[in-house]
């Protein structure tokens, strides 16, 4: 099979759009160049130049759907012949931005457990093609090689959630990077300065202008993020069609894709302190295809309330209901220390620049975070816990973001346990479950932190032993399997 | 648990035997107890808390020493620019440094030991932070040996072990004769391949 015709001119016009930029400058920084006649003479010869590349590099591209694999033959110079083993498919991703729909062309991007970066892309594909190819994919690891389309079974595809118009909103409001609003806090103090310079009162200047930067930079945020989240959740829909989750989101730039439930690595339902107060939360999905930066596609559910939430993330991975056990309280003071110190230390800083630098301000206002650390201690230790189940560890961690992941024991890669000089002093140990998942850079929240150090080495234990048991359970189930389909054959 | 048993295993009995005899032979040395020959099994492959050669401290404490030596240079090189007369400091920078690394040399090597268990490789290690690790035959996706220059002329080699893991991926024993890794790497590659890696992922 052959790419879609058209995406000869779309890749043509790709190039020449990536070229844009050193147009530009010509255009601007050079007027010997012969303007704007000169500019458009190279614009269309480099267009009829890449056409031509173009041209060749759809004619020398062929991929097959054969019944285990997908062979792509591809290159103009070097050429490259792959065989992916439909088998090792982790997920399958349609994304069409507005041209693409205008064209009725996709990208179809191909996921595969190995390698830091997609598998295969098919740039373009018609969009038939791309809904072809995904649920022959879905269709072919189900084991169903039947080529007879129509006496095939379609297996039926059932919904599982559909975001409202508020939801939607919500989300717009919801999801704001409260990190990000952390660090303009932080930022504060350094843009400041330089505005408290119009005013003759430094301290009126300060007043006047910290709260005014604080709700203009905070709108800034709501509205990027809010607008950000409107445009990429708009329509989202959730389905499941047999063992996989398919979903399908976005405004001008379509996605759909596929999530195969049988390598679903964690789950992870997040909430931040606004959603929590509401009474929403998000899931996750991880499996061990994507590349750590890619965080978005997996979000299963963007924002739901907190009962759908785990009703749907127990209807993938059967978890009981938690019951989460807190570290022990020593815990606690280990975080009053901690945050203790980081407010000393701003204190003194303040205290520092106010008395040895001519810029003299309220810097006892900073004591307020002397008087905050034992408040934040206590809110990250409450936020903290593990849950120990038959077949899953369920993990909680963070304030302004909390996150639970379920992390089944089926999964587990390595169960690491460590100790910091801090953490010996206080008996604690912090218990890391490792898992294929894909966003462990990003969350990191598959751990118990700060658990008593006897129990951490004891749940290493467990948890190491209860994947042992997990895998002998299923090979037991596969062995049963086989000697079924060998009787029914018979 | 199931691995003592390969043989109950079904149609994988058949290739696992071979594999495990095989090295079983080659390895009587390091094995606790009296090997039968007729019958390796996994306990043959199994063995007490080990820890690594003492050699390794000189390898450490020289590769510190190299570090040390390049602070004590950078250090020198900045007192004699910014106050001149006392590039002797950096001197001191490299005693002091490298008495530190020296210090933490000695202890790394004694909190170090591995332990090839039944299911799982058991790592502890760590001064500042204590790390303990739990490797799953099964998760292991393939094991490396390694030397860096250091490490040869000290007769030195490392066994690394893959894991498709997101963090600490891979796990590394360092500090062993090339011998001795040569066994670790065969005996956690049988092991592996007893544990039947098909669910790596």
């Amino acid at each position: 099979m052959n790419l879609d015709p058209l995406s000869i001119p779309y890749r043509a016009g790709e190039s020449v759009l990536r070229l844009a930029w050193v147009l530009i400058f010509l255009v601007f920084g050079n007027q010997t160049f012969g303007g704007f006649t000169g500019v458009g003479l190279v614009v269309v010869a480099w267009f009829l130049v890449t056409l031509a590349y173009q041209l060749v590099y759809y004619q020398r591209f062929e991929y097959e759907l054969t019944d285990d694999t997908l062979d792509i033959a591809s290159g103009v110079v070097s050429r490259r012949n792959r065989e992916i083993p439909i088998r090792r498919v982790q997920n399958v991703d349609i994304s069409r931005n507005v041209v693409h729909r205008l064209l009725g062309i996709a990208q179809i991007d191909l996921e595969t457990a190995g390698g830091s970066s997609t598998e295969a892309s098919l740039k373009y594909v018609s969009f038939e093609e791309a809904k072809r190819l995904q649920s022959e994919i879905g269709r072919l690891k189900r084991g169903d090689t039947s080529t007879d389309e129509t006496t095939a079974e379609a297996p039926t595809e059932r919904e599982l959630f559909a975001i409202t118009s508020k939801e939607l909103a919500l989300l717009g409001v919801i999801g704001i990077d409260l990190r990000l609003l952390s660090f303009v806090t932080v930022l504060l103090p350094v843009v400041a300065p330089s505005l408290t310079e119009q005013f003759g009162d430094p301290l009126v200047g300060l007043a006047v202008t910290a709260p005014l930067a604080a709700v203009a930079i905070v709108a800034v945020t709501a509205a990027i993020s809010g607008a950000l989240a409107v445009t990429n959740y708009y329509g989202f829909r959730l389905s499941r069609v047999s063992e996989e989750l398919h979903y399908e989101r976005g405004l001008l730039q379509r996605f759909s894709g596929t999530i195969p439930l049988e390598k679903v690595q964690t789950l992870s339902i997040s909430e931040n302190v606004i959603a929590r107060r509401l009474g929403y939360a998000s899931l996750a999905v991880e499996t061990a295809g994507y590349s750590p930066n890619d965080a978005g596609s997996q979000s299963a559910v963007p924002l739901a309330d907190r009962r759908r939430v785990f009703d749907l993330a127990q209807s993938v991975e059967s978890f009981e209901d938690v019951a989460f056990e807190r570290p022990p309280k020593r815990a606690r003071q280990r975080y009053v220390v901690r945050y203790g110190i980081v407010a000393a230390v701003v204190v003194a800083a303040a205290f520092a620049v106010d008395r040895f630098t001519g810029f003299t301000f309220a810097w006892y206002a900073t004591a307020v975070l002397v008087v905050a650390a034992p408040v934040a201690a206590h809110l990250k230790w409450r936020n903290l816990g593990y849950d120990l189940q038959s077949e899953y560890i369920v993990l909680r961690e963070g304030f302004w973001t909390r996150t639970i992941s379920v992390v089944p024991y089926y999964r587990v890669q390595t169960v690491v346990d460590s100790q910091t000089v801090f953490q010996r002093r206080r008996r604690l140990a912090t218990l890391v479950v490792d898992t294929a998942g894909s966003s462990g850079l990003t969350s990191g929240a598959t751990r118990a932190l700060d658990i008593d150090e006897a129990r951490a080495s004891e749940l290493r234990e467990i948890v190491a032993d209860r994947l042992q048991q997990e895998l002998v359970e299923r090979r037991e189930q596969r062995r049963r399997e086989r000697l079924d389909s060998i009787e029914a054959a018979a | 648990m199931d691995d003592t048993d390969p043989a109950g295993d079904g149609p994988l009995g058949a290739e696992l035997e071979p594999a495990v005899r095989r090295v079983a032979t080659g390895t009587d040395a390091d094995t606790e107890g009296s090997p039968e020959e007729r019958v390796p099994d996994i306990e043959s492959l199994v063995g007490p808390q080990q820890t690594l050669e003492p050699g390794i401290q000189a390898v450490w404490i020289l590769q510190g020493g190299i570090s040390a030596a390049v602070l004590g240079v950078i250090a020198a090189v900045a007192f004699a620019f910014f106050s001149p007369g006392a590039p002797w400091l950096g001197g001191v920078v490299f005693t002091v440094v490298f008495l530190l690394a020296a210090a933490l040399s000695v202890l790394r090597y004694r909190s170090w030991t591995y332990e090839v268990r039944e299911d799982s490789l058991y790592l502890e290690r760590g001064v500042v932070t204590r790390v303990k690790t739990v490797v799953p035959y099964v998760r292991i996706q393939h094991v490396d040996a390694s030397r860096g220059p250091i490490e040869r002329t000290f007769g030195l080699a490392t066994t690394v072990v893959y894991t498709a893991g997101s963090r600490g991926a891979d796990v590394s024993i360092p500090g062993l004769t090339p011998e001795r890794a040569d066994d670790l790497q065969n005996r956690l590659k049988q092991l592996a391949i007893a544990a039947e890696g098909e669910d790596a992922v």
